[in-house]
């Protein structure tokens, strides 16, 4: 009997001590859980913050990169891992920051702008700046169209002087050797000078005047243009300063009735200056080309010359205004530097595209293609 | 120093050495085109900035040099880790040699100063030079990606640069006998495209250099196979017959009414090799 008793009693111990067990798990259990969640909490919130830091770094459209104490990095955004071109003009912009965070990390506050040759070109500017002696940021910034755009209007002020002044300065000198001359050999000739240079003025001002109405002009005059009629007015209008240079000039047959809706005294523009432009840039002896055919619901004119060529590296400025590829060679053809530029126009009011290729040497290929358009 | 650490350290200074280089070749890449534009528009500051920037890329070479034999004679690298650093060694001559000869073309551009290029020329150039730049371009893409494929391709690249400094040399005896330029002119251009064919052949050899690294071949396995595949178990080199090989010249000669001399072991002794023959 005592030992019965005495295994109850060790059971209901057992028992107690289990619930006792259990009530204190229980009561232990809720602050443990909420430790656990107060610190996953946290580490939610930290993620989060981090994911949205570095979700808005990666919105930047510049690069930033943060290195630590020791110069190890930290964090870095999208742009900062490619800015974008080959991977030896990646491995120069990465080396310039490496070593402008480096500084950085020792206190000195660095600028360099890093001017990549390419192709493409470009100028990329990197700055590190110290934290607080904690490491540094270094942010990566790319100016090429800021840099281009500031070029283009420096050299458009200085190329508008110079077309403008160069005429008007040889009048000046012409007349003043007039006043002074009387052998009427010697005054032909510098009377005949004077008038070639009135007429380089005129060309200038009238091509301005020009390229002024087609910037200009909201509205467009849209008419059915007869495609093989334009081509053969271009060729036509062209074919006195061909035959000087003895260079011959075939149109391509265009394809019967082919017709576009456009205007035509601005399409005529175009196309006759890009026909000027492959001329007067052909060696003696040349070939120019003309040829249109329908293409992507408009119509593709193709002039291509057996001429200089262009350069690489002036291609993407040709079509800005008295940009000149060779000065010295463009006074000989009598060009004004605008005849490009009215080409652009004339393409961006129609909606349209202008490219061409070129190489030195063997020629250019210039592709005007004007999408149709209802006619109003 | 645990060797789990050695390890990673030695890890870590190889991923250095490969940086510098690439960084270097980075920099002759970069320097390819400046010098056909300086080259080309005479632009004597440029040309200036181009040869004095050389000294750097010679002393970096020097450093990474120095560091490639460091790991040699501390790490003692073994299989592909020894590939790699016997391999960068040979790189960083070939692209300091490029560098050099980048600053070749700018003397040239200050030689030929003041003289006017037919657009002919002047269009060869710059293709020259494009090419010039990619076959480099390659080179590194090979080299960072450890790519043999790539590598090998740029050899096909290379003929395309050798048939253009072919049309270039043609194109200088044209220009230079219509009288558009004189023969000084004419002779550094064709040095300046001896320089390009030159860059080209250096990143040939990067690319070679890579395959090396991935597979273990090099293109003088090839050489060196058909060497011994002549060579018997002596060591003594396997020669044609003297006398068939004698009878073939004399029917040589006779055909084209010219003297020559007969071959003979006597002519390998006095150190004439294979190529000889």
């Amino acid at each position: 009997m005592t030992a019965l008793w005495l295994l109850v009693g060790l059971l209901v111990g057992a028992v107690g001590a289990a619930l006792f067990l259990r009530r204190a798990d229980a009561r232990a259990k809720p602050i443990i859980d909420t430790a656990e969640q107060a610190a996953s909490r946290a580490a939610a919130e930290t993620e989060l913050r981090a994911a949205r830091i570095q979700a808005a770094l990666d919105a930047l459209p510049i690069g930033v990169i943060v290195v630590d104490g020791d110069a190890r990095m930290v964090v870095r955004n999208r742009a900062s891992d490619d800015s974008g071109g080959d991977t030896h003009n990646e491995v120069l912009v990465q080396a310039a920051v490496q070593h402008h965070l480096r500084a950085a990390v020792r206190g000195e506050e660095r600028s360099q702008t890093v001017e990549l040759y390419g192709p493409p070109r470009r100028v990329v500017i990197v700055h590190a700046k110290p934290l607080n002696g904690k490491g540094a940021v270094a942010t990566i910034e790319d100016v090429t169209e800021r840099s281009r755009v500031d070029s283009v209007r420096t050299d458009f002020v200085a190329n508008i002087s110079h077309e403008l002044k160069t005429p008007i300065g040889a009048l000046a000198v012409l007349a003043e050797t007039l006043i002074d001359e009387s052998d009427p050999t010697v005054v032909s000739r510098l009377a005949g000078k004077t008038v070639n240079e009135a007429h380089r003025v005129a060309k200038i001002i009238d091509d301005l005047l020009e390229l002024s109405r087609i910037e200009l002009s909201g509205d467009l005059v849209i008419a059915p243009c007869d495609v093989a009629a334009l081509v053969g007015d271009a060729a036509s209008r062209n074919s006195y300063a061909a035959e000087q240079r003895r260079v011959e000039v075939r149109v391509c047959e265009v394809p019967p009735g082919l017709s576009i809706n456009a205007d035509q005294v601005q399409l005529a523009s175009a196309l006759g200056n890009l026909v000027d432009n492959a001329v007067k840039y052909s060696e003696v002896g040349g070939k120019v080309t003309i040829a249109a055919f329908p293409e992507n619901d408009g119509v593709t004119f193709v002039v291509t010359d057996s001429g200089i060529g262009i350069p690489t590296h002036d291609l993407d400025r040709i079509f800005e205004r008295f940009y000149r590829v060779d000065r010295a060679r463009a006074r000989g053809t009598g060009g004004t530097g605008l005849g490009l530029s009215i080409v652009r126009h004339v393409t961006s009011n129609h909606g349209g595209a202008v490219t061409v290729e070129s190489r030195e040497g063997e020629g250019s290929t210039f592709r005007l293609h004007i999408p149709d358009r209802p006619a109003g | 120093m645990t060797m789990n650490e050695l390890r990673k350290s030695f890890h870590h200074d190889l991923d250095d050495v490969r940086a510098e280089l690439v960084h270097l070749a980075a920099f002759v890449t970069e320097a390819i085109p400046r010098a056909t534009n300086i080259l080309l528009t005479g632009d004597l500051e440029g040309a200036d900035y181009i040869i004095s920037g050389d000294d750097e890329i010679d002393a970096r070479a020097l450093d990474l040099e120095d560091r490639c034999v460091q790991i040699l004679a501390l790490q003692s690298p073994v299989a592909t880790d020894l590939r790699q650093i016997l391999a960068a060694l040979r790189m960083i001559a070939e692209v300091e040699r490029s560098a050099d000869l980048v600053c070749n073309i700018c003397k040239a551009a200050r030689r030929i100063y003041g003289h006017a290029l037919d657009p002919s020329l002047r269009g060869i150039i710059t293709r020259m030079g494009e090419q010039a730049q990619q076959l480099y371009i390659a080179a590194i893409e090979a080299f960072v990606e450890n790519d043999a494929a790539k590598a090998a391709a740029i050899d096909d690249m290379d003929n395309f640069l050798d048939a253009l400094q072919k049309q270039f040399v043609q194109a200088i005896f044209e220009s230079h006998s219509a009288g558009n330029i004189d023969l000084q002119v004419a002779v550094q251009l064709a040095v300046v495209a001896r320089f390009y064919e030159r860059i080209g052949d250096h990143a040939v050899n990067i690319g070679e250099r890579v395959r090396y690294v991935v597979t273990g071949w090099m293109p003088e396995h090839k050489g060196a196979a058909r060497y011994r595949s002549r060579t018997d178990d002596t060591g003594q080199t396997l020669r044609p017959n003297p006398a068939a090989l004698g009878s073939a010249i004399d029917d040589a000669a006779h055909a084209h009414d010219e003297p020559t001399t007969p071959v003979t072991a006597d002519s390998d002794a006095n150190g004439e090799g294979p190529g000889g023959v």
